[in-house]
């Protein structure tokens, strides 16, 4: 009994310990991370002070002393002597910064996410497995290797982010491992891989031939092809309409036999589509300086940490400065002392659908080409925290990998089941050195080199040298293909609908040097109807691109500063030519009309007409197509776009599709619709902010936000920003998604490029630094902070405040 | 009582140098071991380990965030979630060390 007695105080601290020490679902393990000796309050970094500070690091691996100074930003400037040692540096320095979010991202990329937060990350796990994101990576890394100087650059880079981790102790790892209780895995180079095929998932994964094929099967291919057109009414396409061409085209496949396919799927949630960038270059005579100007945007969703981290990489043959993708090594978009470079995504569609036809319930055998041939299986295991592994067997046509068997659940709702899926994702590719030649290019010619190597996410290549070129390229690696081959699912056993092989690089579209003294990219299509291949039927819609290219056309006399403004336009077009049509169909006394009457057709910040306008939008499109395409859940279609709507509301008042079907025995004209649309956005608008009043500002509706890749981490984001614009505004801040990074280079013959930047984050991913976020005010204000371009690693400037050795 | 004020010195400096270089939980540990060596007297033990772990937890919290103030006590605070009151987050954490010294102490006089 006396020993029972003095043992209990034993067994209640040991359960304390023992319970503190790890984390219980999503609570994390409070003894660990509050301990002021392990937890997250050694993580606080004090803010920079004024004075330069220096530090010597012994890093294993190196071949020479490489030296780094850092900015006010924390932006960090490398000088190395070789190849090797640079990417190692910018792996070593990345991962200082960046560690948590690059193995989260890659384990993202790479169907990881359950060995950290256990079953729940399973389903979008498999998701991943499933559409190949590994299987892509392993080919890409194969096409990577096979250029001995990406090989290098990514074994150095990935032994850079080895240094960092094995130089960290428990207790200073970042915040992130602490909250959700893991530690950091070795790096490998095909993780980097794994990130830029993520890339595709995030830029070249839409789809809607699944949605599609629903359309055709209830309505058929008339209506569907009326309502759903291959090119917009109103474009303005990236290479300018009459543009010479310097190709001779190869013959276009025949095109397969019209196939209907079974469709349907299962209600499920969707990706934002609200993903698209801004890129142009204005040429010599038309600004002040008589040298390009060059500006880029990519939208993306936004998060903190930020996909993008900013360096400047110096060894012998190179110079550039630019904004890198923590987990690749190389300037992603940038600049050097003769050419700067930008992207936008290309919307082809590069990703299609075949229903197979499976022998028998082991489905080893599929029928293709009148013979039965056999499947590959791939088996992936996933490790689950807290769990036993699971694995599942993935099987292959010549295609690509059934995603989902028929009677599975696909994870999205635009993921057709029993389909297999042909995807560039898949391809062998070289894109790493792309981005090495880009870094290095003198330019024009190096520029079309560098391209050559590029397949996935195709991207607009926005360019501009000091020799006084300005040029877009539309380029990745397109499938050949016939005409709206693959806008439906597709029959797998035929042939002919199999794709053909690749359109000639040298044939993708491009301009140099056009008369109009500017090349631009929003995402639109790539070329007006006169290009003699295809490359997908619909594009992200057009007003971006044709705002840009209306004003680009009146600029004159451009200077950073006015590309500065367009890059922050806020102009409606949209609401331009559609509001004044709407206004003909309402009466009404109320005051909100008066505003949107009123309103300057800006989407700035404080805006009303603009929250009036963009949830009438909204509401319009539910009220005009739901009835017919959203009335089963289980048959997901899309709704025709609002290009569509705007030229039915011009030429067709009396088409069958405003008529509310699920209203029996009424027939609603095209005024009533518009009248009742608007009607519910004011009562939306009042039940959400009250009676009209300064709730009712856009940014207040809007909610731009930056938020930590953890979904749901508030408290590590940045909400509620006041900034402008929309998903189809220039400046294009929605809730989720914007432009993830500014920057603009003017080029000079003889000196440096001046040039301009800021990305919705900070340098450093730790919440308990000043530099987590430290950018984002400047962004959303619509200011940029000027770019410290040094020479070399002994020019002094005001700017730098801290130098950092590293010798092996 | 003086001698009580001496233990309560003792569990904090070795308990601060020990968190310095050995798991967090050694923290709690070392307080067994120094009871359960110095003879702590087991009815008032708990008090002087909790006492103790509560300083040496909160006042080393507070000290890392006055001479290296940053955002992040108020985003944890916010986070965990306390409302973003960091005197709570203060309290949290001492109160942890607090009971974890408490019952090794406790745990290491009533053992003799």
């Amino acid at each position: 009994m006396k020993f029972f007695k003095s043992i209990i105080p034993l067994i209640l601290a040991i359960l304390v310990t023992i319970g503190w020490d790890r984390s219980w679902g999503t609570i994390p393990p409070f003894g660990k991370l509050l301990s002021p000796y392990h937890g997250f309050w050694i993580n606080a970094e004090m803010a920079g002070s004024e004075e330069m500070s220096e530090e010597e690091l012994k890093i294993p691996g190196l071949l020479k002393p490489v030296k780094i100074v850092y900015d006010e930003m924390a932006i960090p400037h490398i000088f190395a002597e070789n190849d090797h040692d640079l990417f190692l540096a910018q792996g070593y320095v990345t991962a200082k910064d960046r560690l948590w979010q690059m193995e989260f991202q890659t384990h993202f990329a790479g169907g990881r996410i359950a060995e950290i937060v256990g079953e729940k990350g399973l389903a979008s796990d498999q998701f991943q497995r499933r559409m190949g994101s590994l299987y892509g990576a392993e080919q890409s890394f194969e096409g990577m290797k096979e250029d001995p100087q990406a090989k290098v650059a990514l074994e150095a880079y990935s032994d850079g982010i080895n240094a960092y981790i094995s130089s960290l102790s428990e207790r200073e790892l970042p915040l992130e491992y602490k909250l959700l209780d893991y530690k950091p895995e070795p790096w490998t180079p095909i993780k980097s891989a794994l990130f830029l095929k993520n890339m595709s998932f995030v830029l070249a994964s839409g789809t809607d031939d699944l949605k599609m094929t629903n359309i055709l099967r209830q309505y058929g291919r008339e209506v569907a092809e009326d309502l759903f057109p291959n090119y917009p009414f109103e474009e303005s396409p990236i290479i300018p309409a009459g543009s010479p061409v310097d190709f001779k085209s190869v013959p276009i496949p025949a095109a397969p036999k019209d196939f209907m396919g079974l469709g349907s799927a299962m209600k499920t949630p969707e990706k934002d589509p609200n993903i698209g960038s801004n890129n142009w270059a204005v040429s010599g005579n038309k600004t002040v300086s008589g040298m390009p100007i060059l500006a880029n945007d990519p939208h993306l969703t936004l998060s903190l940490p930020s996909i993008w981290y900013q360096v400047q990489l110096v060894a012998p043959g190179v110079n550039v400065y630019g904004s890198t993708m923590p987990g690749t090594p190389n300037v992603i978009t940038g600049f050097n002392k003769n050419i700067a470079w930008g992207v936008t995504n290309v919307g082809s569609d590069v990703l299609d659908w075949y229903q197979v036809k499976f022998k028998d319930a082991s489905k080893l055998e599929y029928w293709h080409d009148g013979q039965w041939k056999k499947t590959k299986l791939r088996i992936e295991t996933f490790k689950i925290k807290g769990k036993k592994d699971f694995v599942d067997t993935v099987f292959f046509t010549h295609h690509g990998p059934v995603v989902y068997l028929s009677h599975e659940k696909a994870f999205r709702s635009n993921i057709p089941v029993g389909h297999a899926l042909r995807w560039i994702a898949h391809e062998k590719s070289q894109e790493l050195t792309t981005f090495y030649r880009l870094n290095r290019a003198k330019n024009y010619t190096d520029y079309t080199e560098a391209l050559r190597y590029f397949s996935a996410p195709a991207q607009n290549f926005v360019f501009a040298s000091n020799e006084g070129d300005i040029a877009l390229w539309v380029n990745g690696k397109f499938p050949l293909k016939s005409k709206l081959q693959g806008k439906y699912l597709m029959d797998g056993t035929d042939a002919a609908a199999d794709w053909q092989g690749f359109i000639p690089q040298a044939h993708n579209p491009h301009v140099k040097n056009p008369v109009r003294g500017f090349v631009s990219s929003a995402n639109q299509f790539s070329t007006d109807p006169s290009y003699p291949y295809y490359l997908g039927w619909q594009y992200a819609p057009s007003e971006r691109g044709r705002r840009i290219n209306e004003r680009l056309s009146a600029m004159s006399k451009v200077t950073v500063d006015s590309l500065r403004g367009l890059q922050n336009d806020n102009m409606n077009i949209r609401a331009r030519k559609l509001l004044p049509l709407l206004l003909r169909s309402v009466k009404s006394s109320d005051k909100a009309l008066g505003i949107l009457k009123s309103w300057n057709l800006h989407n700035s910040p404080e805006s009303m007409g603009a929250t009036i306008f963009e949830t009438w939008v909204l509401n319009l499109q539910a009220f005009l197509w739901d009835d017919e395409f959203a009335s089963n859940e289980k048959v997901p279609m899309n709704r025709p776009s609002i290009d569509r709507t705007i030229h039915m509301i011009e030429h067709e008042p009396q088409a069958r599709w405003w008529d509310n079907v699920k209203t029996k025995g009424q027939k609603e004209t095209m005024d009533q619709i518009i009248s009742t649309s608007f009607k519910a956005t004011l009562d939306t608008l009042v039940k959400q902010h009250g009676n009209l009043g300064a709730e009712w500002a856009w940014y207040k509706h809007k909610q731009t936000g930056v938020r930590h890749l953890i979904p749901g981490m508030d408290a590590l984001s940045r909400l509620n920003i006041p900034i402008g614009g929309g998903g189809s505004i220039v400046n294009a801040a929605t809730t989720k998604t914007g432009p993830s990074w500014r920057f603009i280079v003017e080029l000079s013959k003889t000196g440096n490029p001046k040039a301009f930047g800021v990305y919705p984050g900070g340098q450093s991913g730790n919440p308990g630094s000043v530099h987590y976020d430290d950018l984002i005010d400047t962004w959303a204000k619509g200011e940029l902070r000027p770019l410290l371009y040094l020479d070399n690693a002994n020019q002094s400037s005001s700017r730098i405040r801290k130098t950092i050795t590293l010798s092996k | 009582m003086q001698s009580n004020t001496i233990r309560i010195i003792i569990l904090i400096i070795v308990g601060a140098i020990v968190g310095l270089y050995l798991p967090w939980y050694a923290m709690g540990i070392q307080a067994g071991i120094l009871a359960f060596l110095l003879r702590f007297p087991s009815k008032s033990a708990f008090t002087t380990g909790f006492i103790s772990g509560f300083l040496l937890w909160g006042g080393s919290a507070w000290w890392l965030n006055y001479s290296n103030p940053s955002a992040l006590p108020l985003r944890m605070a916010t986070l965990l979630p306390l409302q973003g009151q960091v005197s709570l987050l203060y309290l949290i954490t001492a109160l942890i060390g607090g009971i974890l010294l408490g019952f090794w102490a406790w745990a290491g006089a009533r053992l003799r």
